[in-house]
């Protein structure tokens, strides 16, 4: 008995010790000035294969920055990296931690997890910033920005390209919609619902498909009797892969024009389709393609071809070194504005001078022409507005059009918008 | 229950207690102590954590009580949070009204719903039961898209939840209200199984037929586990909505609904303290892997290419089925084990 007294004697003080001493371990001495941004990217789960790369070249960039061009504004970047696994909880836990963390901002890959913890970071004034994103982020606009032009842009993208490069006809071109039962599809349903009549044509047709289906005949059958000119896709590659086979199986396509988002419009598409399958098939996409001449091209193959050479070829890894650009050029006008005193603290002091001396200085700034240029402008969080058009020839993603702008949408001002 | 040897009843109400002993009590107290001086020693990253883990627990109490006390299975318990965590939001975003009005109508409102998905269980059971409840998270999910009250894909915003005038914004200041309520549902779900209720429940598990022929109303009492089960879950819907602040349909997937009932089997099915030590170890183990291990194995060790975005889900896999063959009565068997071999040590055997 004696013994099993000290035993709890023992325990309590341990526990007693662990609850005193625990504080302490966050009051750790700071080492290097350093300026910190968080990035967090589905690295596991579901979406691991375009999360992955974009991890990846996030923190390639950085390591770029911080070796050739001496960090920004002589302070190295410090990346706190976390895998979300693209699960919504897990998301705002990760963004938690990057507030706890002291990062000055926090980029995402994926518009799910953004819209899974923008109002986290809404609420405490923490800004973020997505690849990819859906109309739902910034309508209406608060912390959170879209380094890309969203799904809405997309569609009405292709929608003016066709008009203007491809409908030769008499009267309004019929658009069928085939989309992604989340905001994927329903940014393209909105901007549609928003723009089709200003645009002159038709939607003849709105199907909805999950991310897992395995045959789309039925929605196709049903999309062929109404005779569309368009099939336009919104989702990502294999829904995508499968509703082009089965329109091919179809006897619709060849015959019709189809148009995908830039959510599926990758190598991956091609590959699981087929080639053959996709040939002629149009897409957008918000970025230059590998081998383009424009200046960041070099250093970013360099470094990802050392580093990562696995990715080499995948569209999503430019996206987010163009990212990791955009978070240094915010960083450099936030420290040039208010010093690296303020930067430092990373609370809600440094989280506001970021935004408003960084994010929304931004003007007229070239990520190396990977992408449009990114500029701010009040009301409206996309920074960059552009897209170009491209097509599937002889199982290449080619043929790239000049950019084309997506006009602003004031979606909140609809009725129907979030209804 | 087993008690140390020498504790003696002299009323009803000791016999009736559920602690017991003075160690009990000051373990139990202990605790507590611990459990809300937590905010004061944890960031708000681990706060997070711990909220999220209280909300599972809540959630995975009430499928505990449907799956474990009663043995109805049910796949679909996601979208039964989902109903709870729209029915808050619509009620305290578009109609405004007070948050624990929505938090009760978010458990009422679930519990309805269970009720109409729980009605099969009176003529299918087992593999059958599962598929009828598949069902119900398809159809909450697709209603939920496709209804302007709910924001369909846009989604809809939830406001921080309030009473009298307090708005709980700190992580905090959420944890307490979090942990006070689950602190109220396991006390309920601990006190439900000893009840006349909860002894049909284990009696409808057991032998459903023997159950019916003893006059037990199975139609009733099924359709009763259904709403307590749902009504927790529409409860931690409800605390859900108000911590994330957003909520669209993809938050409430099937993997989800088949997480839970991970939890509840590691945890030790048909015990109080099972879906606790099921949720607080798998939520752990997810936030470890996902936020530390893949992390570090990117950034340090040299693997093959996409070698770490499969190690979440293998080690994951892997824990699973250890568990399931070393320990197929969960945790909380292998606490009872630990605190019998406790009690007689040093002559432990």
């Amino acid at each position: 008995m004696k013994s099993k007294r000290l035993l709890l004697v023992a325990g309590g003080i341990l526990l007693a010790v662990v609850v005193a001493v625990l504080p302490l371990l966050g009051a750790c001495a700071p080492g290097e000035k350093t300026l910190k941004i968080g990035i967090t990217t589905p690295t596991t789960g579901p979406a691991a294969e375009k999360g992955s790369p974009m991890g990846h070249a996030n923190l390639d960039c950085v390591e770029y920055i911080n070796a050739e061009l001496g960090g920004v504004g002589g302070y190295p970047v410090e990346v706190v990296w976390l895998d979300n696994a693209y699960d919504a909880a897990k998301g705002v836990t990760a963004v938690k931690k990057l507030m706890d963390e002291g990062c000055l901002m926090f980029g995402t890959a994926s518009s799910k997890i953004m819209s899974a913890v923008m109002e986290t970071a809404n609420r405490a004034e923490f800004p973020g910033i997505a690849c990819f994103t859906s109309p739902v982020l910034y309508h209406p606009p608060q912390h959170i920005y879209g380094q890309l032009p969203d799904y809405g842009d997309d569609a009405l993208a292709f929608a003016n390209f066709y008009m203007e490069n491809i409908w030769k006809g008499s009267g309004k071109p019929k658009f069928a919609l085939h989309l992604l039962n989340n905001p994927t599809g329903s940014g393209a349903r909105d901007a549609f619902r928003a723009k089709a009549e200003e645009l002159g044509i038709e939607i003849i047709a709105t199907e909805e498909h999950t991310p897992t289906t395995i045959s789309e005949m039925s929605s196709l059958t049903r999309i062929k009797a109404l005779n569309p000119d368009v099939l336009f896709i919104s989702s990502t590659p294999a829904p995508t892969a499968v509703i082009i086979k089965n329109a091919y199986a179809l006897g619709m396509y060849p015959g019709i024009t189809i148009g995908c988002a830039h959510a599926s419009f990758t190598k991956a598409l091609i590959d699981i389709a087929g080639a053959d399958i996709v040939e002629g098939v149009y897409g957008t996409f918000p970025t230059v393609m590998w081998g383009e001449d424009v200046p960041a091209m070099a250093k970013m193959t360099e470094y990802c071809q050392r580093l990562h050479p696995k990715d080499y070829g995948n569209m999503d890894y430019i996206t987010s070194w163009a990212q990791t650009l955009v978070m240094a050029e915010i960083l450099k006008l936030a420290l040039e504005n208010v010093g690296y005193d303020v930067l430092a603290k990373g609370d809600v002091e440094s989280w506001r001078a970021i935004e408003t001396q960084g994010f929304q200085k931004l003007k007229d700034f070239d990520a190396g022409g990977l992408h449009g240029t990114v500029t701010y402008t009040p009301g409206d969080n996309r920074l960059t507005t552009y897209n170009r058009i491209y097509q599937i020839v002889n199982g290449e993603i080619t043929n790239p059009s000049d950019w084309v702008e997506a006009p602003f949408i004031k979606y909140e001002g609809y009725d129907w918008f979030g209804q | 229950m087993s008690l140390p040897t020498g504790t003696r009843d002299y009323t009803y109400a000791e016999d009736m207690a559920i602690i017991r002993t003075k160690t009990q009590w000051a373990l139990f107290t202990g605790f507590l102590i611990f459990l809300f001086t937590t905010p004061l020693y944890l960031g708000n990253y681990w706060l997070g954590v711990a909220n999220l883990i209280g909300i599972t627990i809540i959630a995975a109490t009430g499928l505990n009580i449907l799956v474990g006390y009663c043995g109805q299975l049910s796949i679909g318990h996601a979208g039964f949070i989902a109903v709870g965590a729209y029915t808050a939001a619509i009620l305290t975003n578009r109609l405004e009204l007070p948050f624990l009005v929505g938090l009760i109508c978010a458990g009422l409102t679930a519990g309805a719903i269970g009720l109409i998905f729980g009605i099969p269980s009176v003529r299918v059971k087992g593999f059958y039961l599962a598929i009828t409840t598949i069902a119900a998270q398809f159809i909450i999910i697709w209603v939920i898209n496709h209804w302007q009250v709910t924001g369909g894909f846009v989604g809809i915003k939830v406001p921080y939840a309030s009473i009298g005038g307090f708005v709980f914004r700190t992580e905090a200041s959420q944890f307490y209200l979090i942990m006070t309520i689950v602190v109220l549902c396991i006390f309920f779900a601990k006190n439900l199984a000893r009840t006349k209720v909860g002894r049909a429940f284990i009696a409808i598990r057991d032998n459903d037929l023997a159950a019916q022929v003893m006059g037990i109303n199975l139609f009733r009492y099924k359709l009763l586990a259904f709403f307590i089960g749902c009504f927790l879950a529409g409860i931690a819907g409800s605390l859900l909505a108000h911590w994330i602040g957003f909520l669209n349909a993809e938050q409430f997937s099937l993997t989800e609904s088949i997480l839970y009932i991970g939890m509840i089997i590691i945890g030790g099915l048909g015990t109080t303290l099972g879906p606790i030590l099921g949720v607080t170890f798998l939520r752990l183990l997810q936030q470890v892997l996902t936020m530390e291990v893949v992390p570090f194995l990117e950034s340090t060790v040299a693997l093959p290419a996409g070698f770490a975005s499969g190690v979440t889900p293998m080690l994951f896999g892997l824990v699973i089925i250890l568990f399931l063959i070393l320990e197929p009565r969960g945790l909380a068997h292998r606490w009872t084990l630990f605190k019998s071999s406790y009690r007689l040590w040093p002559f432990s055997y």
